[in-house]
């Protein structure tokens, strides 16, 4: 091969050699590019461990090749700060080289520039690093979340505990004072004034209450641990309407608001809780109630619903309506609208809430059309009993 | 007064802060912004160490290695001749000191009397450890190696550190 075609070669593949005694020092250079050319132009005369600091403090592997323990020590990827700022990657190559007589003479220094391929390699490991520190920090991020996690759900856990406990140790004692204060309103400790009849009906309307909440928070802890049950049969939905709302009348007429009862004749049997749907009708009506003012005007309806094999309850109000920035949260428990409170209507928030997962639990659906300052309408729909199987 | 040349190795995963330990330690300076080594950067810096009666001018010769895994195949080549490493682990990341023990290993299996120093690096993240020191104490004492605490950002321990290294490879 040609001097000129193996210099053609060299210079293609930026490819550059130096030469060196057995003492490592450099007798000899060729190089082509002018990045390496910068680098080698001073290196005749002195030790390659000087011109090359890799191998400084590395002599013992040199000697390896000098002695012929080692054919070649190869370092790739070798990075060399450039007078730009860049940096270079080089490869170095140290091979023995022989004489005439085929002993070996010195090294042969092989630097091969490979910036170009090196830059891509290095823009490539930056990214791929870049990646796994994200990975890395996404998952001590989702470790630390389901800590957290773990943590609310054991809070969670505590909370259920405590109001089904408080629940039922609540339920006892107003068991109690409803039932002497029943006696005490029945005459049975002797003939009563009427100021002490009237006392005794705000306790008897405050035990209710209290009832009231104590199973409605027995309700919720039900519902959130997934033990609450219904107990479907077939149920005139119709008659339960007329009697729920028989119930409240005397509640309603108290605040002068007016019922109007609409039941659709021959009305087929629903498959639902009589018990569980009395109390979401009941807890519609009350809603109603508490939320119009006096003398308005409350509609109950049973009839078919628009979706074929349910029949809709529905309770129409004229009260104050529900915003529309707090309609989608009025099925959270212990939600309360702000004009609710505004208006200081008592509640705990965990009527609608339970309601809802009562209806869901019998196969209905629970939602509401409302506008504010107008009123509401809610409705409930219950499966027919021969469409439910 | 003596003059030597010694190799010292930089080891670690990606992103420990390796190179910034060098910069640090070579030329006083810091840079947030992480960029990946491919390779091998040398770089030198004298220090003078006392050996019994004598002085011992050392040119410290720092291979700052590249800790990516796809350079674990070929890294034992350039390990040849080391005098010592810096072993880098990251505190605010619990898989560096883990891998640490591998790379004594290798280090070793090359050149069985090298020293070992470890660097647990990026102690200016206080809020953001998941190290303790603890734990890194009880990693170097299994590697026989002597520890510290370091911060290439705001140079705590790092000159320490190599220094701690110069004096065991010179002895």
């Amino acid at each position: 091969m040609s001097d000129h075609l193996v210099q053609a070669i060299l210079c293609d593949r930026r490819i550059a050699y130096a030469i060196t005694d057995r003492q490592c020092k450099v007798i000899a250079v060729h190089y082509c590019s002018p990045a390496l050319q910068i680098w080698m132009q001073d290196w005749i005369g002195r030790a390659l461990a000087e011109v090359v600091p890799e191998w400084l403090g590395s002599e013992s592997v040199l000697a390896d090749v000098l002695s012929g323990a080692t054919s070649r020590v190869r370092l790739s990827r070798v990075n060399r700060e450039l007078p730009d700022g860049r940096t270079a990657y080089l490869t170095l190559t140290v091979l023995p080289h022989l004489d005439d007589a085929g002993q070996i003479s010195g090294l042969i220094h092989v630097v091969e520039d490979e910036t170009a391929i090196g830059e891509i390699e290095q823009r490539l490991t930056q990214q791929r690093n870049e990646l796994r520190l994200l990975q890395e920090e996404l998952r001590q991020k989702n470790l630390a979340l389901e800590a957290a996690n773990a943590e609310l759900r054991r809070l969670d856990q505590l909370k259920s505990t405590f109001v089904s406990i408080a629940a039922h140790e609540l339920r006892t004692p107003l068991a109690s004072i409803s039932g002497y204060v029943e006696m005490l309103l029945d005459g049975d400790a002797g003939p009563l004034t009427d100021l002490q009849r009237e006392y005794l009906r705000i306790v008897e309307g405050g035990a209710r209450r209290l009832t009231r909440i104590s199973r409605d928070l027995s309700d919720l802890t039900r519902i959130e641990t997934g033990r609450l049950e219904v107990r479907r049969q077939p149920t005139d939905l119709g008659r339960l309407t007329e009697m729920v709302a028989a119930e409240h009348c005397p509640q309603l007429e108290e605040r002068d608001q007016r019922l109007t009862l609409r039941v659709a004749s021959g009305l087929p049997l629903t498959l639902c809780d009589p018990e569980r749907a009395a109390q979401v009708i009941g807890n519609l009506l009350s809603n109603a109630g508490k939320y119009s003012p006096p003398g308005a005007a409350i509609t109950l309806s049973a009839g078919l619903a628009a979706e074929a094999g349910f029949v809709q309850i529905s309770v129409a109000d004229e009260g104050v309506g529900i915003a529309e920035e707090d309609q989608p949260y009025v099925f959270d428990p212990f939600y309360r609208a702000r004009n609710v409170v505004e208006v200081g209507a008592s509640g705990t928030g965990l009527g609608l809430y339970i309601a809802r997962s009562l209806v869901k639990l019998q196969g209905g659906r629970l939602w509401f059309v409302s506008t504010p300052g107008k009123g509401s309408t809610f409705f409930a729909t219950f499966p027919v009993a021969a469409a439910a199987g | 007064m003596i003059s030597l040349s010694k190799k010292v190795c930089l080891l670690g995963d990606f992103a420990v802060g390796k190179t910034s330990l060098v910069r640090r330690f070579v030329y006083s300076l810091f840079d947030d912004r992480y960029l990946s080594t491919i390779g091998v950067r040398v770089s030198r810096k004298m220090i003078v160490l006392p050996r019994g009666q004598d002085m011992v001018e050392l040119s410290l010769m720092l291979w700052d290695l590249a800790g990516s895994e796809e350079f674990n195949t070929v890294r034992t080549s350039y390990l040849r001749g080391a005098a010592g490493a810096i072993l880098v682990c990251d505190l605010t990341r619990t898989t560096t000191l883990d891998s640490l023990p591998a790379y004594a290993a290798e280090l070793r299996q090359v050149n069985p009397g090298a020293w070992l120093v470890v660097a647990a690096n990026k102690g200016d993240l206080v809020g953001e450890h998941r190290l303790t020191e603890a734990q890194v104490a009880q990693r170097a004492a299994e590697l026989a190696a002597p520890y510290f605490i370091t911060s290439a950002k705001t140079g705590a321990n790092v000159e320490v550190a190599f220094h701690r290294l110069g004096e065991l490879v010179v002895a």
